[in-house]
């Protein structure tokens, strides 16, 4: 009980100061007009529909980095040959982030979801091909040395001792990934929306509140929808690597 | 497949000099596809000759302009990152060591933390408009999660027995905060700090892409709005070799640091 | 005595050139033997396995089974590791069941009987109750007879075992050298028998189960005697009490102690 109390006690203190802060100008938002925005955002449905757009380009992006990442990064951490060949590629793009290609890709593919599913399946990409690379890497050398003696053909023994062993890190890699993703969209929202018109999206709709109709209530939802999706995707994965290798206890 | 799992051991061999002769291999392979490629693309625009790229290359570097730019960019990192870092090890030693300061702050921390410093860009915009003060404060926020909740973990599994063995040496609380609580979570509070650098580049370029009048990112948008891709591509570069070498320089000061820790994991 | 079932000529294995496992060892393993394998700690008992196995080339040398050379690992040669090499992600029936749901092993059974040769083997090793267990649950005992259990339940030709029972309780241990030399077929003809190699730190453990025991020394590892175990089978309890069994545990002891002093006091 105490400790709850104590607990809350910063946040309590935040939202105090945000009021006291804000009580000076008409325009700053405030917790309370903040509750109000988004229940009419909520009620309009432009709130949800943003953050649908936006989770619709995360989900795709993360799927086209999940099917390319997992299968090359299998292939880079159990031939050496291939790890040697491509470690230079993958180190050269591994630093560019996300954001920087992001104009070349508005050349490429234009400003619409296209761009932005790109530069999601670029940023969640090389989190998921790191950890798998190192998942298949890691597997205790006399797990394979026991399948080799029991006679598994290669194929079964990817299927089933490669890839059950390296699944918590590939696991791992997805969450680091997903949470990048989402980052990254937000970004490219921004970034687009700001440059180039209408495109859709949370990270859009931001922009449009900054810009155009200069509504920092119906921001500041928006930041707070931002950090509550954050937050959900983030659970998931746990609970997926949770329920999906028990084994472990990571 | 099975020669790297029945020895157990990488093809370890490779030198030095080898890796540099692959690096060199692939990415002349790279590059040679790359050109290959532009030939094929009719527009300049959409996919320049790496020629063209090492022209543009070369042409920021000589009137300045490259090293102008990411000289902005890399003091915005490093004045962000200090100010983050001055704040977020101290406090996440104290969240990491005592129930109260962890009772008191973990909500709040956890509440804001899964909120991207992008998402606070439109804000921060409004608040700061156009300068420097928006990229500082978006890398700030950026670098400041991992750096606290990486400090945080780090110096709550400070193992037991070494605070026990210097309590029984007699030595006073402070004592044991510097002598031991931190070097033992140093190597934590690095590994932080290079999460913290990689997700501060990513933030540098959005904020400045959107609201500076200078750096890097500015200078990919404005050069994207002057459709010169062939600088668009140079700068790309820069930011790929700078964050490569911040990160490389990183692991540098852990190696130095903390010669006892066993380095890899969490790249 | 007919050929070899597998010979090793002259087999030497070295790690970087500098250290010697082992050296020059030559030996023919008969078929359908138990043959024990005793030597100080890092003498290269792990290498020879492994190398029978088929998992490490010899770095000069020749190993033959059945007349062929041996060129990489084969499931008619079932290994027991020291490490037990458990797959974390299954449970023990999953483990136990590996070989004969993936591997050649279990090709002509019907589920059915799989299901039901799986379910014996582990009530053998006495995890009855565990099947569902992950490994991490188990304690060091039991995880060795998951391993146990792996193995036999394949039923390969020929038995490798590192150390299968080093991590048993005296009692657990008695019962299963009991139950490894049913399953390796003592009662039966010796034709009918599988051929077993089995590495020990126990002296009494090799005397009481094998046909002969090979004593290995140490730096490098060569090969020190052979002996022949001529205690009659059926063995039992009372071949454990009988004084021909002490007096072969005893000679063995004279061969080894000199090397197992040196090996311990530095
Ligand atoms: N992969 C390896 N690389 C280098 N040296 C090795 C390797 N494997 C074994 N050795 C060395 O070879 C020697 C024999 O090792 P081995 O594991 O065969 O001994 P062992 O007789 O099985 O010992 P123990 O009874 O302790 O299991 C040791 O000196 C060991 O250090
Ligand atoms: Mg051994």
């Amino acid at each position: 009980m105490k400790r709850m109390a104590l607990r809350l006690v910063v946040p309590v203190l935040l939202l105090v100061g945000w009021q006291l802060l804000a009580s000076g100008s008409a325009q700053a938002p405030r917790p309370s007009t903040v509750v109000e925005a988004a229940i009419a955002m909520l009620r309009d449905g432009d709130l949800l529909a943003g953050l649908a757009t936006s989770l619709g380009r995360v989900f795709a992006g993360f799927a086209i980095a999940a099917c390319v990442a997992i299968p090359l990064g299998i292939a880079m951490g159990s031939m050496p040959t291939v790890e040697r060949n491509l470690d230079p590629l993958v180190e050269t793009f591994r630093p560019i982030a996300a954001l920087a290609i992001l104009p070349l890709v508005i050349l490429w593919l234009g400003s619409g979801s296209g761009a932005a599913i790109a530069i999601v399946a670029y940023a969640a990409f090389f989190p998921i091909l790191i950890n798998t690379i190192s998942g298949v890497k890691r597997i205790e050398p006399s797990l394979m040395r026991a399948a080799l003696t029991m006679g598994l053909k290669p194929l079964t023994r990817m299927r089933v001792v490669l890839l059950p062993a390296a699944l918590p890190s590939i696991l791992v890699g997805m969450r680091i990934g997903l949470g990048i993703a989402w980052t990254a969209i937000i970004a490219a929202e921004l970034a687009v929306g700001a440059k180039s018109g209408s495109s859709g999206g949370i990270g859009q709709m931001m922009f449009v509140f900054y810009a155009y109709s200069i509504d920092l209530n119906g921001m500041v939802v928006c930041m707070i929808a931002v950090g509550i999706v954050a937050f959900a995707l983030d659970r998931a994965l746990r609970w997926a690597l949770a329920i999906t290798v028990p084994w472990s206890r990571l | 497949m099975s020669a790297v799992s029945l020895t157990g051991a990488k093809a370890a061999g490779s030198t030095r000099f080898g890796g540099a002769l692959v690096y060199l291999r692939t990415m002349a392979l790279f590059v040679l596809a790359w050109y290959v490629g532009s030939l094929f693309v009719p527009s300049k625009l959409l996919l320049p000759s790496p020629l063209a790229v090492a022209a543009a290359l070369r042409d920021t570097a000589l009137n300045g302009e490259l090293f102008g730019n990411a000289l902005i960019s890399l003091a915005r990192l490093l004045a962000s990152l200090l100010a983050a870092a001055a704040i977020a090890v101290p406090l996440g030693l104290l969240m990491g060591r005592s129930r109260l300061w962890n009772d008191l702050l973990e909500l709040p921390v956890e509440m804001l933390r899964p909120i991207a410093g992008i998402a606070w860009i439109p804000l921060a915009l409004y608040l700061f408009g156009i300068g420097h003060r928006l990229p500082l404060f978006i890398m700030f926020y950026t670098a400041f999660f991992p750096l606290l909740v990486g400090t945080a973990a780090g110096a709550a599994a400070v193992d037991k027995r070494l605070i026990a063995a210097a309590r029984t040496m007699g030595l006073s609380g402070p004592t044991i905060m510097r002598r031991v609580i931190v070097p033992a979570a140093l190597p934590a509070i690095l590994v932080s700090a290079r999460l913290a650098v990689a997700a501060s580049w990513t933030a540098v370029v959005a904020a400045e892409l959107v609201g500076a009048p200078n750096g890097l990112g500015y200078a990919i948008e404005y050069y994207r709005s002057m459709l010169s891709t062939p600088t668009v591509m140079a700068f790309i570069v820069t930011i790929g070799v700078l964050g490569f070498l911040t990160d490389k320089g990183l692991r540098q000061l852990s190696k130095v640091l903390t010669p006892w820790a066993q380095t890899g994991a969490a790249r | 005595m007919s050929a070899p079932k597998i010979r090793l000529d002259s087999v030497s294995k070295s790690f970087g050139g500098s250290v010697v496992a082992v050296d020059k060892l030559s030996l023919d393993i008969r078929d359908g033997e138990f043959l024990a394998i005793v030597g100080p700690s890092g003498c290269g008992k792990t290498t020879v396995l492994n190398m029978l196995a088929g998992l490490e080339p010899a770095t000069s040398g020749t190993m033959a089974l059945n007349g062929k050379p041996i060129e990489g690992p084969g499931a008619e040669r079932g290994v027991m590791f020291q490490d037990y090499a458990l797959f974390p992600w299954r449970t023990v029936r999953g483990n136990v069941e590996f070989g004969l749901v993936y591997g050649p092993a279990g090709n002509g059974l019907s589920p059915a009987e799989r299901t039901e040769r799986v379910e014996r083997t582990i009530e053998m090793v006495g995890l009855k109750g565990s099947q569902d267990k992950y490994p991490h649950q188990l304690s060091g005992g039991m995880r060795q007879r998951v391993a146990l259990a792996r193995l036999m339940a394949s039923e390969p030709e020929i038995l490798l075992m590192d150390e299968p029972l080093a991590a048993l309780d005296a009692q657990t241990r008695v019962i299963l050298q009991d139950e490894l030399l049913r399953i390796w077929g003592q009662d039966r003809p010796a034709s009918e028998r599988r051929t077993v190699v089995f590495i020990t730190h126990a002296i009494d453990e090799a005397v009481f189960l094998a046909d002969r025991v090979a004593v290995l020394s140490s730096h490098p590892g060569r090969l020190k005697q052979i002996v022949d175990i001529d205690l009659p089978r059926p063995r039992g309890d009372a071949t454990r009490r009988s004084g021909d069994f002490a007096r072969l545990c005893q000679s063995i002891w004279e061969l080894i102690r000199e090397e197992a002093y040196r090996a311990t006091m530095n």
